[in-house]
């Protein structure tokens, strides 16, 4: 599909809630012709009504149409993706025995790297997903080698999603003296400092943070750092962060990944962590861990941003990622016991950057004129049967170009 | 139906692969294997040549599990097949009941083109053998019984099946023990239950109320237990006794014993022993919101364990698909499973306990003389099925392909 403007006919939207006792009983959708100009979102027209324009029409089917998603924490660099089977260790010195075992491995695997982080964008894409934030080893063993297989891949996809890059000095920011090496990652086309556990493999939180946060300012740069710290131990890092936070003014700029001691504290304590974390736009990305979940519905209801990544795919850290940001949302439904058509509906805000259909209301709230054509044509009647039932993927479209799919005019 | 018939091409593991000095794969081999009557007669090598006459299928390289087993489900509750239903918030349990009570009756399609729909799944997921509860009430007497015995009896080629009698709305609270006995009578092999305690109000009268119709009718037990922490482990432990009184070791499990993932972990041990000891048998459905029964440390102990699907998109549960290799594959990932011994000896709990290779990497399976029943599957070995979810290509019942083809 190369046409700049053309029309996609018969698509399924969200309009409302269907009530019943004055309970949710369902979502009412009606079909849509949808303008699609330069990528864009230009017009939406009830199907009852003609098109009367010469453009290319493409026939969306009554498929249901979805913001597209956003996988916010991916390792492309490093993953045994579309290479053979190969069982991680038994890592019997936790992180410390990944980290080791990197000092071998990330060498091997460069060679089959760049392919690798294709077949795992094309993956990704299948499932819907257009916006990917992609960690990346940035450190002595690997240099700049690692950014550059990733740059390229962003290139080639450039028409197809969004890649972000976050410089990760997995061996330890000041553990393996990488601060000169992310400096020249972000001056090369990363957008991210990235960091991991300033006090267990940094060994000094306050040096860890700094550093994290003067590199992101000289750079004019975002933050996203690995902390997997438990209980008090992250939670005091977090809280330092959110202070350096404020001092550098890089509210909004900043993401934490995992944040697993939000699951070790409870009650006042995680209250007023959340909103420290709220006030200083400091957003969280999750992999929905099943041996430790953070509390990701309450954080949201306190204002902190949260999004989900699928972290490893296949790689030496784990062997069980899918790619499938949808499956990711339905399974944080699952968890959380968000089972209700509203509930269901609304956690697709988790994986689309924050855009539903529908708001808690049922006010029709995407898509709109002007807004980005980033979609995906889905199999399902609503947005909350789409995540309950991990609804097929028929299309996906990004910036008005189908990208996966056999719509045709 | 064929009687003799060689698949060839067909790759079964043979032991561990060791890389940079540790277990990093499996090592396999290519056979061809001869089925007579339903059973595996015989195993040559794939580079041998097939002299005689017998029919041949290819397996063109496929990796052969043995094929799953699905310990619990409801097949007379899902929606599948049916439209989209939003699960409407209930305050209790009591009050699911009613609303499923009043939903299904007014579904457009019938329990059973329902149930067919999601045998059919599991088929093509691998699974060669259902256990499902039927929900046995006042308001729908034998009728749910009726129609899962049905779509079964249609499935009767591509898998075997079992029936609990299960009195959803509780044996003593609902007043169904004739129900329960009427529906032994006609095809159910177990009696079902669920919590004596919260449900039904008195542990002792519900327990001994199951336990009094199984001798009876010479059936097993499998009893829902929700019921949390100490009143979880009390009622395991009370069943255990009349089970041991009864003298029905090994014919009596329970599903879900949430208790069991709630004490602790000396106490989970303590109880496993008496539950080993008794033959009682627990199945999990691996629940990601809620503690569940440590069940590696159950099945070291010598309970017998099982994983089971429980609700497929229901009044109950808007998720669920049907797979349980995927459901196996999320039990890996809670535990942490991600080494390659690990995850093959997982396999165990949805294959009736069986694994490809023994803990000391040994070939356990296949074996002359097994039941023809295997998962034909696009993966290298059996971990990488379970971590990866991997393409299940064809599922062989009985010497016969029962879904997908070679």
């Amino acid at each position: 599909m190369s046409a700049k403007a053309y029309w996609l006919t018969n698509a399924t939207l969200e309009t409302g809630y269907q009530l019943q006792h004055g309970v949710i009983s369902g979502t009412q959708t009606d079909t849509f012709h949808i303008q699609i100009e330069n990528g864009k979102i230009k017009e939406i027209l009830p199907a009852k009504v003609s098109i009367t324009s010469d453009l290319p029409k493409y026939d969306a089917k009554q498929y249901l149409m979805l913001p597209s998603f956003r996988d916010m924490h991916i390792h492309l660099d490093k993953t045994y993706y579309g290479g053979k089977w190969k069982a991680p260790t038994i890592p019997e010195n936790g992180i410390w025995t990944r980290l080791q075992e990197e000092e071998k491995l990330i060498p091997e695997l460069q060679s089959q790297a760049a392919d690798r982080a294709k077949k795992l964008i094309d993956l990704l894409l299948s499932a819907g997903t257009t916006h990917i934030r992609s960690h990346c080893n940035v450190g002595p063993i690997e240099g700049l080698h690692n950014l550059e297989t990733l740059l390229c891949a962003s290139e080639d996809y450039q028409d197809k999603a969004f890649v972000e890059i976050v410089a990760f000095p997995q061996q330890g920011m000041l553990r393996s003296n990488a601060a000169s090496l992310i400096r020249d990652a972000l001056r090369n086309g990363a957008g991210y400092v990235g960091g991991v556990d300033p006090a267990s493999i940094d060994g000094d939180v306050e040096k860890s943070l700094q550093t994290v946060m003067e590199l992101a300012v000289e750079g004019n740069a975002k933050i996203d750092i690995h902390l997997h710290e438990a209980g008090q131990l992250g939670i005091f890092t977090m809280k330092r962060l959110a202070a350096l936070t404020e001092e550098a003014g890089w509210q909004g700029r900043v993401t934490l990944s995992h944040a697993f001691a939000l699951a070790d504290i409870h009650g006042n304590e995680l209250d007023e962590m959340a909103e420290i974390l709220a006030q200083q736009g400091i957003s969280i990305a999750s992999s929905v861990s099943l041996s430790k979940t953070i509390p990701i519905p309450f954080l949201h209801q306190k204002g902190v941003e949260v999004f989900l990544g699928d972290d490893s795919i296949i790689d030496h850290w784990s062997p069980f990622g899918k790619g499938d940001s949808l499956e990711k949302t339905g399974l944080l439904a699952e968890r959380f016991g968000l089972s209700d058509e509203r509930s269901l509906g609304q956690t697709l805000q988790y994986i689309t950057g924050g855009i539903t259909p529908l708001g808690k209301d049922g006010d029709q709230l995407w898509p709109k004129p002007g807004d980005a054509a980033n979609f995906v044509l889905a199999d399902a009647s609503c947005s909350a049967e789409a995540v309950a039932r991990r609804a097929q993927r028929k299309a996906v479209f990004y910036q008005g170009k189908q990208v996966t799919g056999n719509l045709h005019p | 139906m064929q009687t003799s018939q060689w698949i060839k091409n067909v790759k079964i593991e043979k032991n561990y692969k060791e890389e940079d000095g540790y277990i990093t794969g499996t090592e396999t081999e290519l056979t061809h294997l001869l089925i007579k009557n339903g059973k595996i007669v015989q195993f040559i090598s794939a580079d041998q040549v097939i002299t005689d006459n017998i029919p041949q299928i290819n397996a063109k390289g496929l990796l052969a599990l043995p094929s799953f087993t699905e310990k619990h489900c409801h097949l007379d509750k899902t929606l599948l097949g049916d439209e989209w239903r939003p699960v409407i918030p209930t305050k209790n349990i009591f009050e699911r009941f009613e609303v499923e009570k009043k939903v299904l009756p007014t579904l457009a399609t019938t329990t059973r083109e329902r149930a067919e729909k999601l045998l059919n799944i599991y088929s093509h997921a691998g699974v060669t053998k259902v256990r499902t509860h039927v929900d046995l009430y006042p308001e729908v007497g034998l009728k749910n019984l009726d129609e899962v015995k049905r779509a079964l009896h249609s499935f009767e080629n591509r898998l075997a099946s079992e029936i609990v009698a299960f009195p959803q709305h509780g044996l003593l609270r609902s007043d169904s023990k004739h129900l329960v006995k009427e529906a032994l009578r006609q095809g159910a092999s177990y009696v079902g239950g669920v919590d004596p305690a919260n449900v039904d109000g008195d542990i002792e009268a519900s327990l001994q109320t199951m336990i009094e119709l199984a001798v009876e009718a010479g059936a097993g037990i499998d009893l829902h237990l929700h019921d949390a922490d100490h009143l979880g482990t009390f009622t395991m432990k009370r069943l255990a006794e009349l089970t041991m009184e009864a003298g029905l070791q090994g014919k009596v499990f329970i599903s879900h014993a949430f208790g069991l993932g709630d004490v602790s972990l000396n106490q989970a041990e303590e109880l496993a022993e008496i539950l080993a000891d008794a033959g009682v048998g627990i199945i999990s459905s691996v629940p990601n919101n809620r503690k569940f029964p440590p069940l590696e440390l159950l099945k070291n102990k010598g309970v017998e364990t099982a994983v089971g699907c429980d609700n497929i998109f229901d009044v109950w549960s808007p998720f669920g698909n049907g797979d349980i290799l995927e459901r196996l594959g999320q039990l890996a990932e809670i535990y942490r499973w991600v080494d390659q011994p690990s995850l093959t000896q997982s396999l165990g709990y949805i294959a009736g306990g069986i694994t490809t290779l023994t803990k000391d990497g040994k070939k356990s399976w296949p074996k002359v003389g097994d039941e023809a029943n295997i998962v034909f599957i696009k993966a290298s070995c059996s971990a990488e099925a379970v971590a990866r979810r991997s393409e299940r290509v064809a599922t062989m019942f009985k010497g016969n392909i029962a879904a997908g083809e070679l």
